[in-house]
């Protein structure tokens, strides 16, 4: 297979390098202290057109393949250091997939292109207090009434919340179908009664991210906001969830090649002992493992995309791409740190920022011990 | 072997992974049973689409379509046609 990526998209990548390192990077450090969802640099995003890439024309989108999609997310994670800010724009191209997928002709041409340009901001809510990792354990329900729907339950740590316009909600239609069968998907819009948002939640990493709650009581949803068809849900979410274990590990995979370039080149300029320090032995391992793995990560992230790209099922290849990659990064960025001993626990120095971001994704969309559930599953467990 | 037996040896293979003393009867019920979830039913997807060079879109991604071999031999040969 030939990963090697087009000169259109060699041009996308390199625009938007540029992109982030001039509009998205600079204030960073003042942003992450204060936690604050960075709504400025949405529109900025929005204006590169990095919400509409995959999405069809005729919907509001530029009309790219996911390949490309994929490609250039990868591109930004690598230049873009607002870690937070890059998931909030993922969840949002994850929220239109689902639309675009499972939604009807009025639905995706009402959403898609508010969505794509960035004027409504979505979140997709399917984590409760009492169910994480068992997500269908949930007990949010949405009972039929006359005309539609009534949601009653709470979500919670769900990312872009206290800032959407639009949430995708997974809620219970029928408890006796048990998960598969039960589940279903709607539309709610904010300002809907019964609905409301709680404040963001505080964070250890990604803290330009807004995560927090979302209430439900007694919300009326009219049929037209049924995703998909009743009892779909479990579906799609499986489905959604195979194209975000593609394009958030291209984020991570990004940012694993640049804490890698830098600890290139701070082994490089650090001397310590009348060398630099890459020629010691336990500097420069730490790095070729970054090296392994980043090359790795690629051939495990562009396997996923490629089979994505012609809407194949990936269940295995998108579950070791996310595993793999989210660990990588966690890894390179604990060895980042302790490369540059001391100053490596300063947040001047970035890392211990890039540490904490790490940490949470190796827990999102499915943590890791999921995806290893996963992989066992699929082998024959 | 037909469509039906196809579907039926994968998922007596792959899916059960175990012999059993009678064959799965094409109305024997694998979601009430069990025998395919949310997770399963990807894996399935993923061999029918390849077997059978067939892609599933997603209005037809419902449980009741992968409720036996009887309502996903329909299914495929539905898309076959």
């Amino acid at each position: 297979m030939d990963f090697s990526f087009t000169p259109e998209q060699t041009a996308m990548r390199k625009t938007i390098v540029e992109f982030a390192r001039r509009e998205l990077n600079p204030g960073l450090e003042e942003r992450y202290r204060l936690g604050v969802f960075p709504h400025d640099l949405w529109e900025k995003c929005a204006q590169m057109r990095l919400l509409a890439l995959p999405f069809p024309e005729e919907y509001g989108g530029d009309g790219f393949d996911f390949l490309t999609t994929v490609a250039v997310y990868h591109a930004l994670g690598y230049a873009c250091k607002d870690s937070g800010l890059v998931h909030a724009l993922t969840t949002q191209i994850i929220c239109g997939i689902q639309i675009w997928l499972f939604g009807n002709e009025a639905q995706k041409a009402t959403f898609l292109p508010e969505l794509a340009s960035g004027e409504a901001i979505y979140a997709q809510a399917i984590t409760e207090p009492g169910s994480g990792s068992d997500a269908f354990a949930m007990r949010t329900t949405a009972t039929h009434q006359e005309g539609g729907y009534v949601l009653n339950g709470s979500k919670t740590m769900i990312t872009n919340a206290p800032v959407a316009n639009r949430v995708l909600v997974f809620a219970v239609t029928d408890a006796a179908k048990k998960s598969f069968g039960g589940i279903s998907c709607f539309l709610v819009q904010a300002g809907s009664a019964g609905f409301s948002a709680g404040k963001p939640m505080e964070k250890m990493g990604l803290r330009t991210l807004a995560n927090g709650e979302l209430f439900f009581e007694a919300c009326f949803i009219p049929n037209s906001g049924l995703i998909g068809r009743e009892g779909q849900g479990a579906m799609m979410f499986s489905e959604a969830m195979e194209w975000e274990r593609t394009l958030i590990p291209a984020c991570l995979l990004g940012e694993l090649e640049r804490i890698l370039e830098e600890a290139v080149k701070y082994a490089r300029e650090r001397h310590a002992f009348g060398q630099p320090i890459g020629e010691f032995q336990a500097v420069s391992h730490k790095i070729a493992r970054m090296k392994l793995n980043a090359e790795l990560g690629a051939l495990c992230l562009y396997s996923a995309a490629a089979l994505k790209n012609r809407r194949k099922r990936a269940a295995l290849e998108t579950s070791v791409a996310k595993l793999f990659i989210s660990e990588s990064l966690k890894q390179a960025a604990l060895d980042a740190v302790q490369l540059r001993g001391g100053y490596g626990y300063m947040t001047e120095y970035e890392v211990e920022r890039e540490l904490r971001d790490s940490i949470a994704a190796t827990l999102y969309s499915g943590t890791s011990e999921m995806q290893l559930n996963i992989l066992a599953k699929l082998a024959g467990l | 072997m037909n469509t039906r037996e196809i579907i039926r040896d994968f998922i007596t293979t792959e899916m059960l992974h175990q012999p059993l003393e009678t064959p799965l009867r094409d109305d024997a019920p694998l979601v009430e049973s069990g025998i395919i979830d949310s997770m399963g039913v990807m894996t399935l997807l993923s061999f029918l689409e390849n077997t059978f060079s067939i892609q599933v879109s997603g209005e037809d991604l419902m449980p009741e379509n992968f409720s036996s071999i009887e309502t996903i031999a329909t299914l495929v040969e539905r898309y076959i046609r």
